[in-house]
């Protein structure tokens, strides 16, 4: 089977979207005779139509995001306009979508997951699904114990599509958890994001005390 | 009220939405508020990517020195924006959603929950209300209406703001205005 992987961070090839498909990745490598490509969307900014034509010669597609104010980043809309003259033609990839957010609610890429499974239909590709994932933000600084529980979820994922072809419900579910939170999480988690990841952040740049600063207050 | 009107339209010559959005400033203007057009297409705006140097480095600052710094600061001194643009493969254009997503340095890192949810806090005290005035494409459905005002929604609360109205380039005028003045 082949798949092309299309990462579409702005961020480009350090992302939080291609760390976790780079375990998807390696575990739909596992069946013999599977090939994956990988390209990435930053490098094709000035040059959609190549960027197209790969997707068009693809047999699967997976295009992978961060969640951008509640939808696709402006880059990524881009390219998905640019894939709009292929709409109807015969033999488009089946086409799938990996949606992560920084929020720790997987529910917050659900509306934009709504568009992609919409988009899939409208331009004519077989739909593989949405792989969703919120609690993204800080990966590369998250506990090992968190992040080796996703990166396995997206390994297995990645092995059983490797070998049926269609993205396991029941992963995906595991993968999206939590898809809310309980008052008592909230009130757990939000200090210690707000902590151990901004005001650090700000305070190694020096920049703590300024950090409510309104430079472009009327 | 000062009624800022993004123009999210790629294409000058083409469909309705820059006719449309001219005739509503005019009788906005008539009726007494200051509205703006800003003509996104004619001005140097970049990619957001995802840097957070607005944040972490400059706070409320983007730090790609381009057109958006300026379209954001009369974005925050509104009480309304109205965001303009055709619906093009069942979603605004990217060149609209590329200046909205210049506008994370109006919110600050840090979390808080809002409606037993996680959002980013507030930067500033007072943000804009927002609507949306689109063109429907041959294709729209009310599938895609529905897909797009619920993430319009969505953005709304990430911003501080709530979700004016939305409606299309075939809307009588005085309909639009009606809705303005009601908010």
């Amino acid at each position: 089977m082949q798949l092309t992987f299309i990462n579409a961070s702005p961020r480009g090839i350090k992302s939080n979207t291609g760390t976790l498909m780079e375990h998807f990745i390696r575990g739909f490598l596992e069946t013999p005779g599977n090939v994956c490509d990988t390209e990435y969307l930053v490098k094709y900014r000035k040059n959609l139509p190549d960027l197209t034509e790969k997707f068009r010669r693809a047999q699967n597609v997976m295009i992978g995001f961060p969640l951008y104010i509640d939808a696709m980043p402006g880059s990524v809309k881009a390219f998905l306009e640019a894939l709009a003259p292929l709409a109807g033609q015969e033999d488009l990839p089946a086409l799938g979508f990996l949606i992560q957010c920084g929020f720790p609610e997987t529910a917050q890429t659900r509306f934009a997951g709504r568009y992609c499974e919409k988009f899939s239909r409208r331009i004519g590709c077989r739909p593989l699904g949405l792989i969703l994932k919120g609690g993204c933000e800080g990966l590369a600084v998250q506990p090992s114990f968190l992040t080796e529980k996703y990166f396995s979820l997206f390994a297995m994922l990645g092995q059983n599509f490797g070998e049926t072809g269609s993205l396991d419900e029941t992963l995906l579910a595991k993968l999206a958890r939590p898809e809310h939170l309980k008052p008592e999480h909230l009130a757990q988690i939000i200090p210690f994001i707000n902590q151990t990841l901004w005001d650090a952040l700000l305070e190694k740049n020096g920049v703590l005390d300024q950090s409510f600063a309104r430079p472009l207050m009327p | 009220m000062k009624i800022l009107i993004l123009n999210g339209n790629p294409e000058k010559d083409q469909g309705n939405v820059d006719s449309c959005i001219a005739r509503l400033r005019e009788r906005l203007q008539a009726a007494g508020h200051e509205a703006k057009i800003v003509v996104l297409r004619d001005l140097k705006i970049g990619y957001c990517t995802g840097c957070f140097n607005c944040w972490l480095k400059t706070p409320g600052i983007c730090s790609i020195q381009d057109d958006a710094i300026d379209v954001t600061r009369q974005y925050i001194a509104s009480d309304h924006v109205i965001l303009a643009s055709p619906l093009i493969m069942g979603f605004i254009s990217s060149l609209l959603k590329r200046a909205m997503d210049r506008n994370i340095c109006l919110v600050h890192p840090h979390l808080e929950e809002v409606d037993g949810e996680v959002h980013h806090k507030k930067r500033y005290d007072k943000y804009p209300l927002i609507s949306f005035l689109l063109e429907k494409e041959p294709t729209t459905d009310e599938e895609d209406i529905a897909i797009a005002t619920d993430i319009f929604r969505r953005e709304a609360i990430n911003v501080w703001s709530s979700l004016g109205f939305v409606h299309f380039t075939e809307t009588p005028v005085e309909e639009i205005i009606h809705a303005i003045n009601v908010h």
